[in-house]
């Protein structure tokens, strides 16, 4: 699904804030709030939901603080009031809710990462060339072009955004760091 | 002991111990009918018409899992005819197990097929390559194919022509249940959610353990009266 988000880049949020030189990642929490949101009394995480970017990937000008997508404010269920938004990585690196934003020096442990290491790694670039362990992810489907009835279309490298990105992962073997 | 077993087994011919076979079972046959058809009319249903909210954003996905649950519920009940019919008495439950095997059969084909079709388009190298190198697909293809003997021999003219060799044959169905189960269970360890095929391991373990104990009952009886015998 490709969708027009409404937002700001990251970058000029870590600008304002002037992090120290020490700072090598930036950390995401969602907000834990059972009351509002019942799916928090599954066990599946460890709750709150935390996620992370290395300092270069957040200082992306495609990675976003996004408060509304179609020209309207964030509903509830796609992460109100602000989330994060980050192009050519899997979904669930992008928190909803956010409720705080840290910088660190080492690299956060994620939610995802926590519970299923063999499965879900820091990175989670889209990449069509590193299968995850139960499917690949050489093709998809597109909500709202592809209609199911027809052949799935090749994902592109790095969500399409290759030429913005493929820099910040230069000399890295991508299949070991997932 | 006989899985799917047919009208024509010995089971129907022998006496029943609590009155036979019931006035009602043919209508009792096709409400079963019916009520399996039910999951197929929901997708259909949800599909063409957008009933029931649809098929949601990822429709090949609600298809698949819907064909595999429904292929699992079939498994369990096929299981439970026998115990059922022990603890019960109602020998001519067993005229309805070859109708919920086939439906299990029935299932799990638009399970494959959904998947083989709509997901994979058919790309046979993408999907030998998903068998090979996936656990919970290798297992899972593992239950459909064992499930395609206790398909071809459910006919009445297989049950007579294998003879007991037939029972032998459809002791598969323990097998097939065992893989089904450990493919959900894989496909649910990614996110370590158990919460829904916990009940289905549970309630096969439940069914298999009951047969296991059974045989030893049976077994220790046979030898004590042996032995009041000698």
């Amino acid at each position: 699904m490709v969708i027009p988000w409404v937002g700001f880049p990251l970058a000029e949020l870590i600008k304002r804030v002037e992090p120290t030189g020490n700072a090598k990642f930036v950390e995401f929490y969602t907000l834990n709030d059972p009351k509002q949101m019942p799916g928090l009394s599954s066990s599946v995480l460890a709750w709150p939901y935390v996620e992370g970017l290395r300092m270069d990937e957040a200082n992306s000008p495609l990675t976003l603080l996004a408060f509304g997508l179609y020209g309207e404010v964030l509903p509830n269920q796609n992460g109100a009031p602000l989330r994060l938004v980050v192009p050519w990585k899997y979904g669930f690196k992008s928190n909803k809710s956010l409720v705080k934003i840290r910088f660190v020096e080492k690299q956060p442990v994620t939610s995802w990462n926590r519970s299923a290491p063999q499965e879900y790694g820091f990175f989670s670039n889209v990449n069509p060339n590193v299968d995850h362990p139960r499917w690949s992810q050489a093709t998809e489907r597109r909500i709202g072009e592809d209609g199911f009835i027809q052949r799935k279309r090749p994902t592109l490298m790095f969500n399409g955004y290759a030429d913005q990105v493929a820099g910040l992962y230069a000399g890295m073997d991508l299949k070991r760091f997932y | 002991m006989r899985a799917w077993t047919s009208s024509a087994s010995t089971e129907a011919r022998a006496p029943a111990r609590h009155g036979g076979v019931p006035r009602a079972l043919p209508a009792i046959k096709a409400a079963l009918f019916v009520l399996a058809l039910l999951p197929l009319a929901r997708l259909l249903g949800a599909g063409v018409f957008g009933w029931f909210g649809g098929l949601g954003a990822n429709p090949i996905e609600l298809i698949t899992r819907s064909t595999g649950t429904w292929t699992l519920v079939c498994l369990c009940a096929s299981l439970a005819v026998t115990p059922l019919r022990r603890a019960t008495g109602l020998n001519w439950l067993v005229r309805l197990r070859r109708m919920i095997g086939l439906f299990a059969f029935f299932y799990a084909v638009l399970h494959l097929g959904t998947y083989v079709w709509f997901d994979q388009w058919f790309d046979l190298r993408a999907i030998v390559s998903d068998v090979i190198k996936r656990p919970f697909i290798t297992v899972g293809f593992a239950a459909f194919v064992l499930m395609v003997p206790l398909a071809v021999t459910s006919t009445d003219a297989m049950v007579r022509r294998l003879g007991r060799r037939w029972g032998t044959v459809h002791k598969l169905v323990y097998l097939v249940a065992v893989a089904a189960v450990l493919h959900y269970w894989w496909h649910k360890s990614g996110k370590n959610d158990y919460s829904e095929v916990g009940w289905y391991a549970a309630a096969v373990v439940l069914m298999l353990g009951w047969r296991v104990f059974d045989r030893l009952r049976v077994r220790s009886q046979a030898r004590s009266q042996a032995q009041a015998r000698g």
